[in-house]
């Protein structure tokens, strides 16, 4: 009995030093009507924190360990990795984050804040471990990472870490408020490309799509059996432009099929800026092709 | 500040700051706050509530409900065309304290690009009849819409309950709107 006791007092102080230690490695970023949401400092100037839940201003106050406050301005927003960093006007110290992996079953220890300078602590599983995905807003996401810890909507975007104290992630939230961790190494790859130009320059069209099934009368023509459909077009950008209309079914982008349209997803990347592309689509029973020029996403698109 | 400004306003009836750049929006708005039966009232005096036209008033500190607009973290945010109702609710329910959103702002969460089956792809026109479904129509209105005979109304509206799952029309209705909220790209 002693030694049960023993053990889960040892494994409690092990958690809470590891709460203890990990301190350090976050501050309170006020928002607007005494809420907050957390940040991860990644390095001694460098915040990280989750880019839907940030408000579009420049300047921040944020909390750090103890209460002190300290102000930072915006360096980069990248709503396709949810990744948003911001630049502190004096350095803090900031304990080095080691990258970790997370394992499916593995325990993992979410940090966030409490909004006065505090941190506070969930403990779960990792729920499942994935492999790479994008995000509906065309990001690439190096694992999927889907915890099973509830969290405050002030400890997003607090770091997440495994046993050992390494560093799984960024904790968010995905769809219906299940809490997922953007990955160490998403965060890794996407800071440096912030901090050089603020943000992730991606294509862009100017239209909401939706999958549907291409009609039976017009799978011969169209050569495949599903599509996606423009529900909305997007004033003045470049498929309004081109004259793409609500209702079109687009099948394909310079060849490459729209039901892979993760594939489609990946063709709009900073390359594809100013690239002329050929659209083929149905519109009123007929299969025609439209060219449109690729411009760049709009940071509120 | 007036005298009647600083009484309390009768219970159900408020004190309504309307704050919109555009003139003719602002007189707009002022009725739509003025015939749910509250008081406007100028931006300096007492207000129990602030109703803004998209952008939030600088340095506002009563809460305040936004109409459009990028400010989410505001107690009220409707869309910018919310009618009056929507409007008035909105009003009160600020007023004592609750917080109000468009069910589309609940759902936010960072997701993946969802692919659905191929088999459970809705054709074009079954998204008409859905359309039509979420309007509350019958099948015989549908057939006049969409000129096609009931038997073949029917047989779209037996499609679309079993490639969304559903045993009834509320629920197809339901099912498909979920599917589109996570389903939609934009490129």
């Amino acid at each position: 009995m002693t030694d049960q006791a023993d053990l889960l007092a040892q494994f409690s102080s092990a958690l809470a030093a590891r709460a203890e230690a990990a301190k350090n490695a976050i501050v309170a970023i006020r928002l607007a009507h005494g809420r907050h949401i957390t940040g991860t400092v990644w390095r001694s100037d460098i915040v990280v924190t989750s880019e839907q839940s940030l408000p579009r201003n420049d300047d921040f106050e944020l909390v750090a360990a103890g209460g002190s406050v300290v102000t930072a301005r915006i360096a980069g927003r990248d709503p396709s990795t949810n990744i948003a960093i911001l630049r502190l006007a004096e350095q803090m110290a900031s304990p080095s984050i080691a990258a970790g992996e997370a394992h499916t079953g593995a325990i993992a220890l979410a940090i966030g804040t409490d909004g006065t300078g505090g941190e506070s602590a969930r403990l779960g599983l990792v729920n499942l471990v994935g492999p790479e995905w994008h995000s509906s807003r065309g990001g690439l996401i190096d694992r999927r990472i889907v915890l099973d810890i509830s969290l405050a909507q002030r400890e997003e975007g607090g770091p997440v870490f495994d046993a050992v104290g390494a560093c799984l992630g960024m904790s968010t939230f995905g769809p219906r408020g299940r809490v997922i961790a953007i990955p160490t190494a998403t965060i890794e790859r996407i800071v440096p490309l912030l901090l050089k130009d603020g943000r992730i320059a991606r294509g862009w069209l100017g239209v909401a799509l939706q999958a549907v099934a291409v009609p039976d009368a017009l799978r011969e023509t169209a050569d495949q059996s599903s599509g996606l459909m423009v529900m909305s077009v997007v004033e003045d950008g470049p498929a309004a432009r081109a004259g793409i209309l609500a209702g079109d079914i687009i099948l394909s982008v310079d060849g490459i099929s729209a039901h892979r349209f993760r594939k489609i997803a990946g063709y709009f990347g900073s390359d594809s800026i100013g690239r002329k592309a050929d659209l083929r689509l149905i519109r009123s029973g007929k299969v025609i092709t439209v060219q449109t020029t690729i411009a760049e996403r709009p940071a509120h698109e | 500040m007036s005298e009647a400004a600083r009484k309390p306003a009768p219970v159900g009836r408020l004190r309504v700051a309307v704050h919109a750049v555009d003139l003719p929006r602002r007189s707009a708005l002022s009725r739509v706050v003025a015939e749910a039966g509250h008081v406007v009232v100028g931006a300096q005096d007492a207000a129990d509530v602030v109703l803004a036209d998209r952008d939030r008033p600088a340095g506002e500190t009563r809460p305040v409900v936004i109409l459009g607009g990028s400010d989410h973290d505001l107690p009220g945010v409707l869309s910018r065309d919310a009618g009056a109702s929507q409007i008035d609710a909105a009003i009160r329910a600020v007023a004592a304290g609750l917080v109000v959103r468009l069910p589309e702002a609940m759902d936010t969460g960072f997701g993946a690009m969802r692919e659905t089956d191929a088999r459970a792809l809705l054709t074009p026109r079954e998204l008409e009849v859905l359309a039509a479904l979420a309007e509350g129509m019958t099948n015989k209105a549908i057939a006049r819409r969409l000129n096609i005979s009931l038997h073949t109304v029917k047989f779209h509206v037996e499609s679309l309950f079993r490639k969304l799952g559903a045993r009834t029309r509320t629920e197809a209705v339901a099912k498909a709107s979920e599917r589109r909220r996570y389903e939609t790209i934009t490129l």
